[in-house]
């Protein structure tokens, strides 16, 4: 891809997040569209995110039992696993699973919609295509991923709990304690802000991407794998930066 | 009512329109025929501003539609129905929701009066029948059918803009289709039909374009179409000439 169109792209890419995001706050208000996209994006996450939540606190807590069994420390698992979960683990685990299903959903049928289209008919119609198919899929991923992170992240915490008192031979008690311990503030805070910025880059990456759809099958194929991938590539990039921003502001000491 | 004035325009790399100048009247029923990717469709868009040219005027009641703003575009495309080939209806509404689309968007009626108009405009084009069936289950006419009506919903526009209406389809469908594209326009109101099919457009236009290669290669009326030597017209005609039992 040539520079001049690479600017031009992401100039698009800004002018599109922007306006849909803006959009939340002007006339005319899709309810129901933005109550559909709701209930595709949460509800319909929800299993594939427990699922994918629950084997990752096991299997993390499985790790770290090992590890500081070793070093005699399996006390503190319930707290390591608990900071790892709350502040990193869950955010990205739940958005990754959101870009996957949710995003590359997003993509296909806007793409399909190009295609087909229909994105035109709206634009003859009058109706604005940003503000009908981009807003509520924006605000719908604004609301739903912050609250499949929340569920992702205690459902975590229990499987992590399982293997913790029964294959560890921990006490529950003590690990319930170290969780506790570990909600603080600072700790939720962290955890819980990036769940929107998740949010809002994986429905703008995935409608840009499904909006700029080309070339028929192989171009709507396109769309849906460059919208995961860059879905991914953003999720990955802004967790960093996002945690380096986090520390810095809540006060804590690299 | 719509001037073009050498309006080029290119996707990408590849050229499609080369300063191609006209001008279509609006009571005017006009068919745009040419092969595939000689910029038919590109035409009907470009009316409606929905893709702008690379260079030229395109100049609708006197005002130029490239230099507006989709905000105001609106107006512009209110004077015109536009209906896309195979219909491109939204396939996650019903018929009726498609049809009552721009009614819910852009009036203030009750559902009962919603109701009342969304079966008026299906029984226009005979599919009353299939109020709440889905898109997919419709046959090619029928979404073209749907596809009439749900454009005809909320405004009354003063020209129609058909793409490619009757391809794909039986030669019956292909007729009904026709006749109502006639029969909306009536007396009163203009039509471009962009096509390949010759037969179709002999049956709905009294006046023919021929594209080739980004610029008009033939403009005139039903005789001078049917009795030209052009052969890329010769080839067109070919098909009429299959259809003739005298031949």
């Amino acid at each position: 891809m040539k520079s001049k169109e690479l600017v031009a792209m992401l100039q698009d890419f800004y002018l599109l997040s922007f306006r849909g995001l803006t959009g939340i706050f002007r006339r005319p208000f899709y309810l129901k569209d933005t109550i559909e996209q709701m209930d595709y994006a949460g509800a319909g996450s929800f299993l594939i995110i427990l699922l994918v939540s629950l084997f990752i606190g096991m299997a993390l807590s499985l790790q770290l039992s090992a590890e500081l069994s070793r070093l005699g420390l399996k006390m503190y698992t319930g707290k390591v696993v608990g900071i790892s979960i709350i502040r990193e683990i869950g955010p990205v685990t739940a958005a990754l699973v959101f870009a996957g299903r949710v995003g590359a959903g997003m993509a296909s049928e806007l793409g399909s919609m190009v295609l087909g289209h229909q994105v035109d008919s709206l634009r003859v119609f009058g109706v604005d295509p940003v503000k009908k198919l981009v807003t509520p899929r924006l605000l719908s991923s604004l609301l739903m991923l912050p609250a499949l992170t929340i569920i992702g992240d205690a459902v975590s915490l229990l499987g992590a709990y399982y293997i913790a008192v029964y294959v560890s031979h921990q006490s529950g008690s003590v690990y319930w304690t170290s969780i506790r311990d570990v909600l603080i503030y600072e700790n939720v805070v962290a955890g819980s802000v990036k769940p929107f910025i998740f949010g809002y880059l994986i429905a703008s990456v995935s409608c840009f991407m499904g909006l700029t759809t080309r070339g028929g099958s192989v171009g709507l194929r396109q769309t849906t794998t460059r919208a995961v991938v860059f879905s991914i590539i953003s999720i990955i990039i802004s967790d960093f930066v996002l945690t380096r921003i986090l520390l810095y502001l809540l006060g804590f000491s690299v | 009512m719509i001037l073009f004035d050498r309006v080029s325009f290119s996707y990408g790399l590849c050229p499609i329109l080369d300063g191609l100048s006209f001008s279509i009247g609006a009571q005017e029923r006009v068919a745009v025929l040419g092969g595939s990717g000689e910029g038919k469709t590109t035409i009907l868009k470009l009316i409606m501003g929905l893709i702008k040219p690379d260079s030229g005027a395109i100049l609708v009641d006197g005002e130029d539609i490239t230099i507006k703003c989709e905000a105001h575009l609106r107006e512009v495309r209110m004077k015109f129905s536009l209906v896309f080939q195979e219909g491109a209806l939204f396939d996650s509404l019903s018929v009726k929701e498609n049809v009552a689309f721009c009614l819910r968007e852009y009036t203030k009626m009750s559902e009962e009066e919603i109701d009342g108009r969304v079966r008026e405009l299906l029984r226009v084009v005979g599919m009353e029948h299939a109020l709440e069936r889905m898109p997919d289950e419709l046959s090619g006419g029928m979404h073209r059918r749907v596809a009439i009506a749900r454009s005809l919903a909320a405004y009354d526009p003063l020209m129609f803009l058909y793409d490619e209406p009757t391809s794909g389809l039986d030669p019956i469908s292909a007729d009904m289709i026709c006749r109502l594209i006639l029969e909306l326009a009536g007396g009163r109101r203009g039509l471009i039909m962009v096509t390949h099919k010759v037969s179709d457009a002999l049956k709905v236009a009294d006046r023919f374009m021929f594209l080739k290669a980004g610029r008009v290669l033939f403009d005139g009326d039903r005789e001078r179409l049917v009795r030209s030597t052009l052969p890329e017209i010769r080839m067109f005609m070919r098909e009429l000439e299959c259809l003739s039992p005298a031949e």
